[in-house]
């Protein structure tokens, strides 16, 4: 679809040049390199001079711990690789060691990360911008005392909690592959903020994001978890993205909106296992963008360096309303784009697991859950959109599975196994992927871990869960979301 | 998740693969999960230590938006006074001059408040930072690379003056150019490794002027060289014992394996004969302005005894050509095999840089210039050709004629005969039937043969000056035909005369050609040689 003249924003994008230097150890998939070759082809493409370009100041303790507590950070702040061993049990505690390492800068890289989203949040409370990008953020699955997938501080928290200051309802929005747990589980007792993850779920990183949290307390129903399965293409996802978006945005009715734009949902990636396109991923922003609300656009996961600086390259391009040519122009990282040169990529043969009557049936238990929300209007107006909702994103699957992707088709998406290995790291020293798909946590949540995990018992031990938290509202009689 | 939590997490290690998310959300779910542990142990946990705390939402009279900080500092805005073509200049002028990068260049110009001229002023006052690595910084960076990997802090040890972020900056700008020959290849191909103080083609290159040393008789290896190539070459002819002649020889034996200026001694891909001389580009250059043949300038005996065999190794690849005086340029900064002085810039080095700019710089071009082209293809694609038309879009077509179309009718048969197409486009309102019926019912009563005759006679007279040989008193239509033929559509004659018959058959047939010809050429053909 093309873009409306009208959506000519004011975009701010934070950046700070320092923090491409980090490195997170070898062999480890997390690369803040890719953030500085996606800074690289914005100037290049003459998108960086279309843009009021910050230099975010470096979190404080203070600003993080308004989320974070007060012993995590400043065990992250003491922490170095040469007195790695004189933190033995933190680490430990803290979740700091394998999977999110010990490296040199790594207070520094947590504050620059932070700091941009911040910052970007302030912007938007003064109404001095329509769209913010920190595609140093997006750091989604950190906890509040606890490291996470790769993640240590989590800036989207910090600054949606800044958002709070001037917005009474905020939405966060997740298209990155796995679920936003670091975020849900923030704000999974607040009525302020909805959380809407879209993620591969089953077997996988980090192993909640199941289709029946919902939120709880106050916060029920404002935890929206679309669990989805390998294979997700364009077509399927924005499929499901649509209603799902709309009809949240519809009865929710935020006043700004957090997105997560994770760039490892992409076709090829290095741990992901999704089959979405460049374009596909951006038209998600797209969508967002439409709703004309104050807009915060942060990075997050994206492992197959080449592909996530082309995805954040073309969402800037997107949230600025300016098309670019698919022939990149030159930059000091040219040669990492090859063979092609080209901006778009082609999704790959893999077969997409989700039908669209799985998909049809995911959409209609969330539509149910939406409309328990106390802002939805009544049921009769209700019931008028979705059902033209409904036929719309019907048509679409049929569209999907037969008619675009005839077997001539699906052959040119083919791509060569050199083509998808990954160039930006070679085999030695390359851990096994599994590690950081599979999902295992050290320590129990709750009384999580003690019970034997039975699905029958599931919905149970969801009241169990509340009935534990002392200044929680007692959970009405609630209907087994699978019954 | 946690590699080390593995083994300890038993149950999560060994778990068999988790029933599908469809799973969870479908109600007839509970069947299927009896027998499999279900993934989803993880649940998101509530508690003080778990949860934000929702900041208070400020009303709207105690906010005071302007007097928040930014926290963060403004590098940049966009402006709409300086055109995207004047920045880009500024820009290219700013890199290419100056050695900016891009954000360095509009960093500047903010800080003139977007005055472009005053920027482009100060551009020479500043050096930008340079993030330089010496030739010794980058030998020593692979060889810690070979043995340490990714282990930055390791690598560190070799390099203390670096930062880790330094050395992560620069692994990531050279691993992309590790395709090309590594600079521990071209080292530790006979040199002492921490002697080179040369870039990396400079010491490939550099030992290329080596050949010019032939005449010197001290080197024993060459002798026994040439003696097994010439062997197998024919005698030379008139050539005395001297060095020069063995060369040629070598030339001659050697075949493929490489050519060398009997001159200066420089291995190139082509060489010229010239008086009893093979000689490379820049030799023969000098030898047809000076009639003699170019001195040699070339550093003689200074190398050891075993560089004349790695000479021969280095072979350029196809359509290289080495300029001698480049070479002699390039070899007057620090000796290769002298200890490397760090920070001296010679002049080779400064050449290659030159030249490495100059390939990004055309890089840069070509990228922009694929852009372009794709641009264009997709407006074009876009808008179909019609857009490249001239006229309005041939939307109101219209079988009733108006005055003013009945004499821009008349005018144009006068102008393209019975091409019917052409007229119709030139008119744009009507089809080309709508023209063939016009001609038929108007022919009377505008006099249209006359019309026709008139056109005939233009264009006769202007088809006999293009093609003598043919006959000039046929009819319209087999003008029309012939300039077809001769305006080289390809069709043969022997058409062109069917046509004629078939049209002098017909009688009236009107537009018969004009179908059975060679039509969709024709309205294109016929604009031009009016």
């Amino acid at each position: 679809m093309a873009m409306q003249p009208h959506s000519k924003k004011r975009v701010c994008y934070y950046y700070d040049s320092d923090i491409g230097n980090y490195y997170y150890g070898q062999g480890h998939p997390m690369k803040p390199h890719r953030i500085r070759m996606t800074h690289n082809l914005l100037l290049n493409y003459g998108l960086y001079r279309k843009m009021e370009i910050y230099r975010p100041h470096k979190a404080t303790a203070d600003e993080m711990t308004k989320f974070h507590s007060d012993d995590y950070i400043r065990f992250l702040r003491s922490i170095r690789p040469d007195n790695m061993s004189e933190y033995n049990k933190q680490m430990q505690r803290f979740n700091v060691g394998e999977d999110c390492p010990v490296f040199d800068g790594l207070y520094e890289f947590c504050q620059l990360s932070a700091g941009g989203s911040v910052a970007a949040a302030v912007k938007l409370n003064k109404q001095a911008s329509e769209i913010c990008i920190n595609w140093g953020g997006g750091l989604h699955h950190a906890k509040k005392s606890e490291a996470s997938g790769f993640c240590y501080v989590n800036d989207i928290v910090l600054g949606i909690l800044e958002l709070l200051k001037y917005h009474q309802r905020v939405l966060y929005i997740d298209i990155d592959v796995h679920h936003g747990d670091g975020v849900e589980e923030a704000f999974y007792t607040t009525d302020r903020v909805m959380t809407v993850s879209f993620h591969k779920y089953g077997e996988y990183f980090p192993g909640t994001g199941d289709l029946r949290d919902i939120g709880a307390g106050k916060g029920k129903y404002y935890a929206v978890n679309i669990p989805l399965r390998d294979g997700m293409d364009d077509d399927s996802y924005e499929s499901i993205f649509v209603p799902i978006i709309s009809k949240v945005m519809e009865t929710f009715q935020p006043s700004a909106v957090v997105l997560q734009c994770g760039a490892d949902s992409l076709t090829g990636d290095r741990l992901g296992c999704f089959n979405l396109t460049v374009r596909g991923h951006g038209r998600c922003v797209e969508l967002v963008k439409r709703f004309g609300l104050p807009f915060l656009l942060v990075g997050g996961g994206g492992y197959t360096i080449r592909n996530v600086s082309r995805c954040w390259t073309y969402e800037t391009s997107v949230a600025l309303g300016v098309e670019i040519a698919n022939e990149l122009p030159y930059n000091d990282y040219f040669e990492y784009f090859g063979p092609d040169f080209k901006l778009h990529i082609s999704p790959s043969n893999m077969s997409n697991q989700n039908t669209p009557e799985y998909l049809e049936k995911i959409k209609n238990r969330l539509f149910e859950n939406l409309r328990m929300l106390p802002h939805a209007p009544g049921v009769q107006v209700q019931a008028i959109p979705e059902d033209a909702v409904n036929d719309e994103s019907e048509d679409e699957d049929k569209v999907d599975k037969d008619e675009r992707l005839p077997q001539s088709e699906k052959d040119k998406r083919i791509t060569g196994d050199g083509e998808l290995s990954d160039s930006e790291d070679e085999g030695e020293g390359r851990r096994d992927n599994r590690s950081y798909r599979a999902p295992q946590r050290k320590r129990p949540r709750l009384d999580k871990d003690a019970t034997p995990a039975k699905d029958d018992a599931k919905a149970e031990d969801t009241k169990d869960d509340v009935k534990n938290i002392s200044n929680m509202e007692e959970p009405k009689k609630e209907v087994p979301p699978n019954a | 998740m946690v590699l080390a939590e593995r083994s300890n997490d038993v149950r999560n290690g060994k778990r068999s693969r988790g029933p599908s998310p469809n799973g969870h959300g479908s109600p007839d779910s509970s069947s299927e999960d009896e027998n499999v542990v279900p993934f989803a142990a993880e649940k998101i946990r509530v508690g003080r230590d778990y949860q934000a705390v929702c900041p208070e939402l400020e009303p709207l009279e105690q906010r005071k938006p302007d007097q928040i900080s930014d926290r963060a500092l403004l590098v940049w805005s966009p402006t709409s006074d300086i055109s995207d073509i004047k920045l880009d200049e500024y820009i290219t002028i700013a890199k290419e001059k100056y050695g900016y990068n891009g954000e360095q260049a509009l960093g500047m110009l903010f800080w003139h408040k977007h005055d472009l001229n005053r920027a482009s002023m100060d551009l020479a006052n500043f050096t930008p930072f340079p993030d330089e690595w010496t030739v010794e910084d980058k030998v020593l960076f692979e060889q810690a690379f070979q043995f340490h990997g990714k282990s930055f802090h390791r690598i560190r040890q070799m390099l203390p003056d670096k930062s880790i972020a330094s050395l992560v900056k620069y692994y990531y700008s050279w691993k992309k150019t590790r395709a090309r020959t590594s600079l521990m290849d071209v080292v530790s191909e006979g040199r002492n490794p921490t002697g080179s103080g040369s870039g990396k083609r400079e010491s490939g290159a550099g030992s290329e002027p080596g050949g010019s040393d032939k005449d010197s008789d001290n080197d024993e290896k060459k002798w026994t060289l040439h003696r097994g190539i010439v062997r197998g070459g024919k005698p030379l002819p008139g050539g005395g014992p001297s060095l020069r002649a063995g060369q040629q020889g070598e030339g001659e034996g050697g075949g493929e394996a490489g050519k060398w200026c009997t001159v200066c001694g420089i291995l190139c891909s082509q060489t010229t004969p010239h008086n009893s001389h093979k000689l490379c580009q820049a030799c023969l250059v000098h030898a047809r302005r000076t009639g003699t043949m170019r001195p040699l300038c070339g550093p003689s005996g200074r190398r050891g005894p075993g560089s004349k065999q790695q000479r021969y190794k280095h072979r350029l690849p196809r359509g290289i050509y080495i300029n001698h005086d480049d070479l002699v340029a390039m070899a007057t900064g620090p000796q290769p095999g002298e200890p490397a002085q760090p920070g001296l810039v010679n002049q080779g080095e400064a050449m290659l840089k030159a030249m490495d700019r100059e390939i990004i710089s055309l890089k840069r071009q070509v990228q922009q210039n694929k852009q372009q082209l794709s641009a264009m293809k997709r407006k074009v694609g876009d808008a179909g050709v019609e857009e490249l038309r001239p006229g309005e879009p041939p939307a109101k077509i219209n079988s009733r004629w108006t005055n003013d179309e009945l004499l821009m009718a008349v005018t144009a048969v006068r102008k393209y005969g019975k091409d019917f197409q052409a007229i119709a486009e030139t008119l744009g309102t009507k089809t080309e039937a709508h023209i063939r019926t016009f001609f038929i019912s108007y022919r009377r009563r505008y006099n249209l043969d006359a019309v026709l005759r008139e056109h005939e006679a233009d264009r006769g007279s202007a088809n006999h000056i293009q093609a003598a040989g043919t006959t000039s008193t046929e009819s319209t239509d087999n003008d029309v035909d012939n300039s077809n033929a001769n305006n080289g559509t390809g069709s043969p004659q022997t058409n062109t005369k069917d046509e004629k018959t078939e049209v002098d058959s017909e009688g009236v047939a009107i537009g018969a050609s004009a179908e059975q010809g060679g039509p969709p050429t024709t309205p294109p053909k016929h604009k031009p040689s009016k």
